[in-house]
């Protein structure tokens, strides 16, 4: 059944969330909270109705392009805004507004009594339109306007608490990281047209092939390149920012200063997702430049080793789901990188469920326990709040990758990609990285959860008669998103056939990625299946590493409890380094802002003040007018011969010149 | 003698809007006398109201282009129509202005009727073409102005402002027709466009004679509209006036001078267009430098707005020096939005009436935000607007003259002139700060008067509706050249 979508439902999708985000963020002071969650809560409910239902036919084969209208036309340069909606577009529609919806009616819950309540709601469904232009957009410019839209959106909200200077200093830490991203991402945006002429999706896709046959090369700063390496490159810059990937992952972290509805929606479930998005949407770009997708993994591959190392040893309960959510990202990217695109999004939207439940579960012990985020002084909370614990249990499962839960199905999969790729000592770094990080990942998982739950009783006695289950309206989106941690994996693996293999149409995705024949590692697994050759550590190695590794932490916090202390005594430097997480702000602050402090220090007194103000301005500019304006006003006599004089001396002085040049 | 016949004049019709500003001008006169003194607003309703029927006769003239009357003395073109209508409209303004300011003045009466009479010679410059009748026109406008201006007759500085414009204009008037009779011995003629063409075919030995005669013309011309070093009567005249005539005088005479300043380089001077270039420019430079530099030292709003007219009729000039229909277009464009900012601008001085005193000092301005924001957000657009910034009507203003004469290739004169106008806002601007950032230091009586608060809101209005959307108008002042190029 190939048929076009419906455009206005296609419209409406986004739309809704604009609208209510204007009504509520323009008018909110005017509303009522009841009246501001309605209708922004309505509104995207509606939008993820609509997208379910754009998937049903997806389903069935109906697909959309076109263009609604020319933002800007410059000479040669077009940019246009319009839509292009297949499988992939459709995953991440649904995966966006299911998370946003549930998002919406936690936030009634959490946010109730703050005063920027309207606000607040106004800031999310205004990220849950721009992240859908971000997805549903035909061209790069639509991608780079969403991209720019929802960092905008995230900036405001980690900052949302403006009056607390940590909320500043991260909401900016995270905009000037992601400056540098985007910078990236804008250059590689610019190579495109300049090469491809257009910034369309299909158009420029199209030719890539061509493009690459007619060898186009490039010298950046004395480095010889293909022009398609620099591009995706380039590109890949873009995602490493909005995506939080080492050395650009510093923001990630600090954005747990916002709200939590916020981290999960936008710092775990959706927005740090776009650059796993981009990657996997411009696959028929990477597949062709063996450096970029190199890049592509070896960068994944370090972030998903280095952030599980720091996630060991985080007491704050939102840091560790945050640099968990980190060193996830970067499976994702390595998922991409060994051309298992489809596996990468699997992964993102497994993710996205259990992720957005690991942090919306936290939101509801952090809100049992008066906001106190320090696991350390939490224990045996699952006796207050049942429902909390399970969903958190499902969700901590789930992130290990134990089946039947969603992390097992994709997870194992990237592992195996990784297991079976040919790209020499970048693929066997990847696997051992995705490997030991499976480990790591049941380990500090459960470590949190122990010690929010179980464990001795550490809550500070004054708190605990304040202890208590939240209302629905927090625990119901926790019972939906548990679902979707139960069952995604399983659905997405065996119902839709997400991971896909071959360029035919087997699996999901069918052609909206683009994979070559010569790089897909899940044919490789296929074929080794069929010869089986696939060994009994790449099939059975991750669980038995993740089972493991929740042993370790049922040793460590629930058996002989003393054993962490020692351990960290015993380990001294190297948990130091870990609980500093490397010290990558300390590097940063070394590197780049103190010079830059200084730089600034220096520009701002000496060429500024000294130089322009005092010198130029004053010393010149400034002084000569002000003297020019009183020795007028001098003039300005007030005699009638002195004026007289002017004029008459005007006129043969004129008359002189005028004479004399003749 | 005996011999000439003069028939009666054919074409008289297109002089209908004349007939109507002179028969009502002397109709009033008379029926003055009879008004009650607390009547005398009647006055001012039958001036607007002859105005308004001028300005409806002229828009139904329906005549060929150039048409002429009283054998060939005075010209009917768009050019001249559209000049009239920029004259009658500020004449409009400046009677709304004076309603309430004038009110408790003796013989209020005979202050329309002079109005009417200062019109009327304005009128005529608007459609001469030729000397005689631009002097007839001139010397109409500026005896009429000149008792306007000392028409607080026991106020010192309102007498003395009128002495000084009188004596100084006179002074003017003596070059004026100085060069007029060199122009006259070289080519035997007052029309302009005879002079045009005899001037192309004389010989060198003429030089002298005609750089003289242009030199003195166009320095009678400048003084009318405040072209520096011809200016220095501006400053006193425009704070001794009663302040709805410095409104007067700041728009309408400069309308008319400049209409027929562009009429003479036109018709007149295009044999000899590189020396008045040349001229032109040294005084627009001049003029640019002086308007904006030295309205800084001024603590009285009018003074300082006197400064500010010669810096905008520098701009002016730089239409007149590109000398092409970019240029003229854009001097018109110029004369139309700066119509509508001094008026506003000087409708709100008037509003801003304290105890009988006027509020004259920009200190007067502090904490206006707070008083009256209205107000004050319309004096802001209208501040904004004479700065040139964008999207205001002052923006497009300076931007037309400013291309034009960087097209015609004078680029250092452009510079100039974004210079000075960037030194020029801050004159501007200071009023701004004055009245959003600082604290109320006086209380104010505002005058509660529906009329101007209504052209405070036209003008407001009109500059932000031609600062969005000006093309309409531009086209209309391409249009109304026809009748000079």
């Amino acid at each position: 059944m190939q048929e076009v979508l419906n455009t206005t439902e296609l419209l409406a999708i986004p739309a809704l969330p604009l609208i209510a985000a204007l009504i509520v963020g323009l008018f909110g002071w005017a509303l009522k909270e009841t009246l501001s969650h309605t209708i922004t809560t309505a509104s995207v409910i509606a939008s993820a109705a609509l997208s379910i239902h754009v998937f049903t036919q997806v389903l069935d084969g109906s697909s959309y392009y076109g263009n609604f209208w020319e933002w800007m036309i410059s000479g040669s340069f077009k940019v246009p805004v319009g839509m292009m909606i297949d499988q992939l577009t459709a995953i991440m529609m649904i995966t966006v507004t299911i998370v946003s919806a549930c998002v919406h009616i936690y936030t009634i819950g959490y946010m109730h009594g703050d005063p920027g309540y309207s606000r607040f709601f106004a800031y999310i469904s205004g990220f849950t339109f721009s992240m859908l232009v971000l997805v549903m957009g035909n061209n790069f410019f639509t991608l780079f306007f969403g991209w720019e839209a929802v960092g905008l959106v995230s900036y405001l909200l980690i900052g949302f608490w403006f009056k607390r200077e940590s909320a500043n200093f991260a909401s900016l830490k995270a905009f000037i990281v992601n400056r540098v991203g985007d910078f990236g991402f804008a250059v590689g945006i610019l190579a495109i047209w300049y090469y491809f002429g257009t910034i369309d999706y299909r158009e420029v896709f199209d030719h890539v092939e061509t493009f690459v046959a007619q060898g186009h090369m490039l010298s950046f700063m004395g480095w010889q390149m293909d022009a398609i390496t620099f591009i995706c490159l380039a590109l890949f810059v873009g995602a490493m920012g909005k995506s939080g990937q080492v050395p650009l992952h510093v923001w990630l972290p600090d954005s747990m200063e916002g709200p939590t509805p916020i981290s999960a929606l936008i710092h775990a479930a959706t927005m740090v997702t776009a650059g796993v998005f981009m990657v996997a949407r411009c696959s028929p770009m990477f597949e062709f430049s063996e450096t970029a997708l190199a890049a592509v993994t070896l960068v994944g591959a370090i972030t998903a080793w280095m952030c599980a190392t720091i996630g060991l040893v985080q007491n704050d309960i939102k840091r560790v789901i945050a640099y968990s959510t980190c060193s996830q990202l970067g499976y994702m990217f390595v998922a991409c990188g060994v051309s298992a695109y489809s596996v990468g999004i699997f992964h993102l939207m497994t993710h996205a469920y259990f992720k957005a439940l690991l942090f919306l579960a936290a939101g509801s012990v952090i809100h049992a326990v008066m906001a106190e985020q320090d696991i350390r002084k939490m224990g045996q909370l699952r006796k207050y709040m049942p429902v909390t614990y399970i969903t958190m249990l499902i969700a901590a499962l789930a992130l290990s990758g134990i089946p039947p839960f969603a992390g097992y199905w994709s997870k194992d999969l990237i592992i195996e990609a990784a297991a079976v790729t040919e790209m020499g000592w970048i693929g066997q770094f990847a696997y051992f990285a995705v490997l030991s990080g499976v480990f790591m990942t049941a380990f500090y998982t459960f470590r949190m959860f122990f010690l929010t739950f179980h464990n001795s009783d550490r809550v500070p006695e004054e708190i605990k008669p304040h202890v208590h289950e939240s209302p629905w309206v927090i625990t119901l989106p926790l019972c939906i998103l548990a679902v979707g941690a139960l069952a995604a994996g399983y659905w997405g693996a065996n119902v839709l056939h997400m991971p896909g293999v071959g360029n035919e149409v087997q699996g999901f995705f069918g052609t909206s990625i683009f994979v070559l024949e010569v790089h897909d590692p899940l044919l490789r697994l296929e074929e080794m299946e069929h010869a089986g050759s696939i060994g009994l550590m790449i099939e059975f190695g991750p669980l038995m590493l993740a089972l493991s590794g929740i042993g370790l932490a049922v040793l460590m916090y629930l058996r002989k409890t003393s054993m962490p202390k020692s351990l960290a005594k015993a380990a001294g430097p190297l948990y130091t380094f870990l609980l500093n997480k490397w010290y990558w702000d300390e590097l940063y602050a070394k590197v780049f802002m103190r010079p830059a402090q200084c730089l600034g220090n220096w520009l701002w007194q000496k060429a500024d003040l000294a130089m322009i103000d005092r010198g130029i301005l004053h010393g010149m500019i400034v002084d000569s007018v002000a003297s020019g304006a009183l020795r007028f006003r001098a003039m300005q006599t007030g005699m009638v011969y002195h004026y007289a004089y002017v004029m008459v001396i005007g006129v043969f002085g004129l008359l002189t010149w005028l004479l004399l040049k003749a | 003698m005996a011999n000439a016949t003069f028939p009666f004049p054919e074409n008289l019709w297109i002089m209908i809007p004349e007939m109507i500003i002179a028969v009502m001008a002397m109709t009033l006169l008379l029926v003055d006398l009879f008004v009650a003194k607390d009547k005398k607003y009647l006055i001012a309703y039958a001036t607007i109201a002859s105005c308004v029927l001028a300005i409806v006769a002229l828009l139904n003239i329906q005549s060929a282009d150039g048409l002429m009357t009283f054998y060939g003395y005075f010209v009917y073109d768009p050019f001249a129509v559209f000049a009239k209508i920029l004259i009658l409209v500020a004449t409009v303004f400046t009677v709304i202005l004076s309603l309430d300011f004038m009110k408790d003045e003796e013989n209020v009466g005979e202050y329309y009727c002079l109005i009417l009479f200062a019109v009327l010679g304005m009128m005529l410059m608007a459609s001469s073409n030729n000397f005689i009748t631009f002097y007839l026109g001139l010397e109409l406008m500026a005896l009429s102005i000149y008792v306007l201006v000392a028409y607080q007759r026991d106020v010192l500085r309102s007498t003395e402002a009128a002495l000084k414009y009188f004596i100084l204009g006179s002074l003017s008037s003596g070059m004026l027709l100085y060069g007029v009779t060199f122009l006259y011995g070289v080519t035997t003629s007052f029309d302009f466009n005879a002079i045009g063409q005899a001037l192309a075919s004389t010989n060198a030995s003429a030089h002298i004679a005609v750089m003289l005669g242009m030199l003195f013309v166009i320095a009678g011309m400048a003084f009318k509209v405040s072209v520096a070093p011809f200016h220095m009567w501006t400053p006193d005249t425009y704070e001794g006036a009663p302040t709805p005539v410095t409104a007067f005088m700041s728009v309408a005479p400069k309308v008319a001078g400049f209409v027929v300043f562009m009429r003479v380089l036109v018709d007149a001077m295009p044999a000899i267009q590189h020396d008045y270039t040349q001229v032109l420019i040294v005084l627009a430079g001049l003029t640019i430098i002086v308007g904006n530099v030295a309205a800084i030292a001024q603590r009285n709003i009018k003074r300082m707005l006197a400064y500010s007219t010669v810096g905008h009729v520098g701009f002016v000039l730089l239409g007149l020096i590109a000398a092409n229909q970019e240029g003229y277009t854009g001097a018109l464009m110029y004369l139309t939005i700066y119509l509508f900012m001094n008026m506003g601008v000087f409708a709100i001085i008037i509003l801003m009436r304290r105890d009988g005193i006027q509020g004259e000092l920009i200190d007067d301005f502090a904490g206006l935000s707070r008083v009256r924001p209205g107000y004050a957000l319309a004096m802001g657009l209208l501040l904004f607007s004479l700065a040139g910034i964008p999207f205001l009507a002052g923006f497009w203003a300076k931007l037309l003259v400013i291309a034009a004469v960087i097209k015609a290739g004078h680029l250092y004169l452009g510079v100039l002139a974004i210079v000075f106008s960037v030194v020029g806002s801050f004159y501007y601007l200071r009023l701004i700060k004055y009245m959003y950032f600082d604290e109320e230091r006086v209380t104010f009586n505002f005058i509660e008067n529906n009329g101007m608060r209504f052209s405070v809101v036209v003008c407001a209005l009109a500059v932000v509706v031609l600062g969005l959307y000006p093309d309409p108008v531009i086209a209309i002042c391409k249009n109304a050249l026809v009748g000079l190029i």
